[in-house]
């Protein structure tokens, strides 16, 4: 189960390494991110970088603080502490002893696009509009537009259409554009997810546990698809993932975290055969060799 | 100074009445998270019904009690803790009645379907003192002696009238009474308990239906009390009496902090002293804006009150 | 939701070709949903035109009629006028409440200033400041007080209290729903209050080069309000759409209305709209998928309070008068109810809910109080507790339909029942109407942006 990473043409060539990243790779760098909920400490002085055009993985038990340092990425959560720069532009920064962040609407449109744990769709509208709310942040028609129907907006509404028809084909849902969100079975609505994100036109995409509840074939496939969207598509991609063998199957790199803090760092199988990682997931005891 | 210290106990006897009222929003909110828009109507029907009890006939009461200033102390005294007790209980069976009917159903709906409701019920029960007590206020003459109660000690530009003791005696023990019950018993603790997360409650072997109808039985007991607290000191009851004392109770409840009981009187306190000021100083025609200027003030800038929430976030 | 799929080219010269077209496609469009579906267009043609018609046969024919003929009476003009009016507020507080699921219980303020706009700028009211201004008004030259036609006045309605609505947005839409239901009930109540308060301002500010003494001004009229209030008005044919006028200013109202029910159309089946929906679905995920989230519920606020304003300034100008008496909470709930009852989230399903009540309120049931009287003196006058049976019609409704009649497709999956039962059958769909809050307490004041729930419960939630 080697990775095929290396082969794909945006695969960056350097360092994927947090800290040792060529600067005109680094897509995201986060440092010293720290989020606390009164006496729980969430995440704790967190460095991350993501590489351009890389697939990286962030694992670790449950709890471990992963979610939440999505929220913070996508500018949900404000930080404790830290900042976080995204392609140049600040999206968390500190002064003094204020975090300021960016809203998440304001992140969206700098090109961050997410799919959520638990399905997050507008469940009593069509696949088709879920997929255009997506592309809200890039439309340009305002409100007085809408009203009296100005050719711009009919224009833009009729391009979105097709824009959006387009994800659908790539998700293999157009056949249910009509669909209510809520009718779809579990799997349309993960990719319709997935379709949605990509109409934000991300450069990077958050993807929250994409296949929980998937059987072995719909896993492979979703693999094979997030593995085009990179090719094909040029995105970076940061995925939370338990199912291992995703894991381990397209990530270019693995961070792992444990109680909010980052244990190990690195290609996939030098991070499966980490001692600490073990420990984290199996708990301390009588030594499990890998 | 004096007129101001004079104003100030005006608020306190009106902040009293306020907080029995007040405790019976924030009981609620704290346990369900609505905001009982009928209370108000609660208070009032409890006012109208010691009206109808207290009021001798040619004022237009049922004659039942018929209390005048006349009428000797002892009598006096057994008769008004009759109607006090005869009020708290049918406020407290009309509370419960209305939960029942109005809000349990809804418990699963959207937020907002049992808000709407409660406004109905809220119209439903104005119309019902409309009806019994017709348009126009009804009034008693007031039963307690004109005197001021600070004259024997030498004070004069200032005075405390047996009406405004009367207020003292009866509210007093009751929110005492109140917090002893919330803080000290089993009931009170299931009450707690069910305010913070009904579901584990109710597997923690709460009957969380009995709970609830308790907590409106009580908030419509003290309502009751209130009311028949306000003909007595007021003096006055008419239809729409719930909506200006809902709002200031409720105003006095988030000022304290919802779901807060200390925090409810406390704020009812204020709200009567702000109600006081306002009356006196600027004029009865603005005094509803100010108190609905600090409404939306602690809403957009201090939601949680003075003393702040004591609810689990369930949003 | 099918839009011309063509492109089409850009400026007003293609705009009026995209709407010629359209105008020109009618007939075939017509022809074919009377083919497709003839009982349907059939019947809607029909109402149609009993709506266009009525005013007139109502005013000259009708009047006679009713009651001898038919068991019940017919909406005389000022009543039919009065229907127009809440239609469009309530088209207004559907975009509010039923597009972006926000409860406004103060929509009476928007009324009431939209009225004073009228009262200010189309009566001799300030001639007693005087401020004396007549432009294309309605009377003769030198007139004292500011006289504007009325189609100024209604525009200006909407950009004042639209402005109004956004002032009162702003802080306050980030509130949860409840909360948010009582500040707009506050200032429901705070401005007509101002508007009875304000007849006798005194006031002096001397601050370097700015000396104003006010002493003793009726700003608003105060309780007996602004009267006479010119009417709108044609100039051309010299036609007046007032009161007296019978059926020609029920056909300015369903003007009006027209207009309105276009414009909200036109909002729903937009991007907007469609953020609209998105929000009051899921408001966490539609921030995340890029919709600004406060403008977008700001939007709605004001947008649909300027419904109010336009019906306002109407109500105003029709009758001639303008008391702050009228506006009162009472109001914000009777067009909550139309809304309610015709069908949440539906443009015409407000249309109808306001027909509707506005029908029951104000002739139904002074008609059959009429009658108990005749026949029992003795027994109330429903005319009179109108509030009780709409109190127990908001207690049941919420109870067996809150979705109304005619609610949108996706408010009825929202609502009712087996909706409700459908969506906690789907995987992890978040039921509607649930409002982000602001940050709970106990938590760190987590510096400068504290703007969403932040517990670790939440942290697995996303």
């Amino acid at each position: 189960m080697t990775a095929e990473a290396g082969t794909a043409p945006s695969t960056p060539t350097g360092s994927l390494l947090t800290g040792s990243i060529p600067d005109p790779d680094v897509l995201v760098r986060a440092r010293g991110i720290t989020k606390r909920f009164g006496g729980l400490t969430a995440v704790n002085d967190v460095d991350f970088d993501i590489p351009r055009g890389s697939i990286v993985s962030l694992i670790g038990p449950n709890g471990a603080g992963k979610t939440t340092f999505f929220n913070m990425i996508t500018g949900y959560y404000v930080p404790t502490d830290g900042e976080i720069s995204f392609d140049g532009a600040a999206i968390v920064t500190r002064r003094g002893k204020r975090i300021r962040s960016k809203k998440p609407h304001e992140v969206t449109q700098l090109g961050i696009g997410r799919t959520f744990q638990n399905i997050r769709l507008f469940g009593t509208m069509s696949a088709l509009d879920n997929v255009r709310v997506g592309s809200h942040v890039h439309l340009r028609s305002r409100w007085w537009d809408s009203i009296i129907r100005t050719p711009r907006m009919l224009n833009e509404e009729a391009a979105s259409i097709e824009a959006s028809m387009e994800l659908l084909r790539l998700v293999d849902l157009e056949d249910r554009a009509e669909t209510w969100a809520r009718n779809l079975p579990y799997g349309d609505q993960r990719r319709l997810e997935i379709a949605r994100a990509l109409a934000t036109r991300p450069k990077l995409l958050l993807l929250d546990e994409p296949t929980a509840g998937m059987n072995i074939s719909e896993t492979r496939q979703l693999t094979d698809f997030i593995r085009r969207l990179r090719a094909e598509h040029g995105l970076t991609i940061l995925l939370i993932e338990h199912d291992m063998r995703v894991v381990m199957g397209i990530s270019d790199r693995v961070t792992v975290l444990d109680y909010g803090e980052v244990i190990a760092e690195g290609a996939p199988d030098e991070v499966r055969a980490n001692p600490r990682v073990i420990e984290a997931y199996l708990g301390r005891g009588p030594a499990t060799a890998s | 100074m004096d007129q101001l210290i004079q104003t100030l106990i005006i608020g306190l006897a009106n902040g009293l009445i306020f907080a029995l009222v007040a405790l019976g929003y924030t009981l609620v909110y704290g346990i369900i998270e609505l905001i009982n828009f009928a209370h108000g109507d609660v208070f009032m029907l409890g006012s109208m019904l010691a009206f109808g009890l207290i009021a001798i006939i040619s004022s237009g009461g049922l004659g039942v009690f018929s209390i005048t200033s006349g009428t000797p102390v002892l009598v006096m005294g057994g008769q008004i803790a009759l109607t006090l007790l005869i009020c708290m209980v049918a406020m407290a069976v009309l509370n419960v009645s209305i939960e029942r009917v109005a809000y349990r159903p809804l418990r699963h709906a959207p937020k907002l379907a049992p808000l709407i409701s409660a406004i109905g019920m809220s119209f439903v029960l104005q119309n019902v003192g409309l009806i019994f007590g017709g348009a126009y206020q009804r009034t008693i003459d007031n039963i307690f002696p004109n005197t001021n109660l600070l004259e024997p000690l030498g004070i004069t530009s200032i005075a405390i009238t047996p009406a405004q003791v009367f207020v003292a005696v009866v509210t007093i023990p009751l929110l005492l009474i109140l917090t002893w019950f919330v803080d000290r018993t089993r009931q009170g603790r299931a009450m707690r308990a069910t305010a913070q997360d009904p579901d584990t409650a109710g597997l923690m072997g709460v009957d969380v239906n009995r709970t609830i109808a308790l907590t409106f039985a009580i908030g419509g007991a003290l309502a009751g009390a209130a009311g028949v607290v306000q003909i007595l000191y007021n003096n006055y009851t008419v239809w729409n009496l719930g909506f200006r004392f809902g709002l200031n109770s409720f105003t006095a409840a988030v000022l304290g902090g919802i779901g807060n009981l200390r925090g409810a009187v406390l704020g009812a306190l204020v709200i009567g002293e702000v109600n006081a000021l306002s009356d006196y100083y600027l004029s009865p025609n603005w005094t509803q804006a100010i108190v609905f200027g600090v409404l939306i003030a602690i809403l957009v800038f201090k939601p949680t009150g003075l003393l702040g929430q004591q609810l689990a976030d369930r949003a | 939701m099918s839009t011309a799929t063509s492109s089409i080219g850009t400026g007003p010269g293609a705009w009026l070709g995209y709407v010629g077209s359209n105008a020109a496609a009618l007939p075939g469009r017509y022809a074919t949903a009377l083919r497709r579906r003839p009982g349907r267009t059939i019947g809607l043609t029909l109402v149609v035109l009993a709506v266009a018609v009525y005013p007139v046969l109502g005013h000259y024919v009708l009047a006679d009629f009713s009651r001898t003929v038919f068991p019940l009476p017919f909406p005389d003009d000022t009543v039919a006028t009065f229907m127009t009016i809440f239609a469009i507020m309530a088209i207004g507080l559907n975009i509010v409440a039923g597009f972006a699921g926000l409860l406004d219980l103060g929509y009476v303020a928007f009324y009431a200033i939209g009225a004073y706009c009228a009262a200010f700028l189309a009566s001799p009211h300030f001639g007693a400041l005087g401020i004396n201004l007549t432009f294309m008004g309605h009377v003769g030259p030198g007139a004292a007080g500011i006289h504007l036609p009325y189609w100024l006045i209604a525009i200006i309605a909407v950009i004042v209290v639209a402005t109004f609505g956004a002032l009162l947005g702003a802080p306050t839409l980030r509130l949860r729903g409840d909360y948010l239901a009582i500040v707009t009930l506050g200032f429901g109540e705070i401005v007509p209050l101002y508007f009875k308060n304000l007849s006798s301002v005194t006031f002096s500010l001397n601050l370097g080069p700015i000396n104003i003494a006010l002493q003793n001004v009726n700003w608003t009229g105060g309780v007996q309000g602004i009267n006479p209030i010119d009417p709108p008005f044609l100039p051309f044919f010299g036609l007046v759409f007032d009161a007296r006028s019978g059926p020609l200013a029920v056909y300015l109202g369903l003007f009006l209305l027209m207009i309105a029910i276009v414009v909200a159309l036109n909002l729903e089946h937009s991007r907007i709209g469609r953020a609209w929906g998105a929000i009051r679905e899921d408001e966490t995920a539609a921030e995340m998928m890029g919709v600004n989230t406060v403008r977008t519920k700001l939007l709605a606020f004001a947008l649909g309070a300027s419904f109010a304003g336009v019906a306002g300034s109407f109500q105003a100008s029709y009758l001639g008068a303008s008391t702050s008496d009228f506006f009162d909470f009472s109001i914000s709930i009777l067009v909550l109810i139309m809304v309610i009852l015709g069908g949440i989230g539906n443009v015409w399903g407000a249309v109808l809910g306001a027909f509707a009540l506005t029908y029951v309120d104000k002739t139904l049931l002074p008609y059959i109080g009429q009658r108990i009287g005749d026949v029992a003196p003795t027994l109330p006058n429903p005319a009179e507790y109108n509030f009780l049976i709409f109190g127990i019609i908001l207690v049941v409704m919420m109870r067996f339909r809150p979705q109304g009649f005619l609610p949108s497709r996706q408010r009825e999956a929202e609502l009712s029942v087996a909706g409700l039962a459908e969506a906690e059958a789907g995987l992890g769909l978040p039921a509607a109407l649930e409002n982000v809050e602001i940050a709970p307490p106990g938590q760190d004041e987590v510096s400068a942006d504290a703007r969403t729930p932040e517990t670790p419960g939440e942290a697995r939630e996303l």
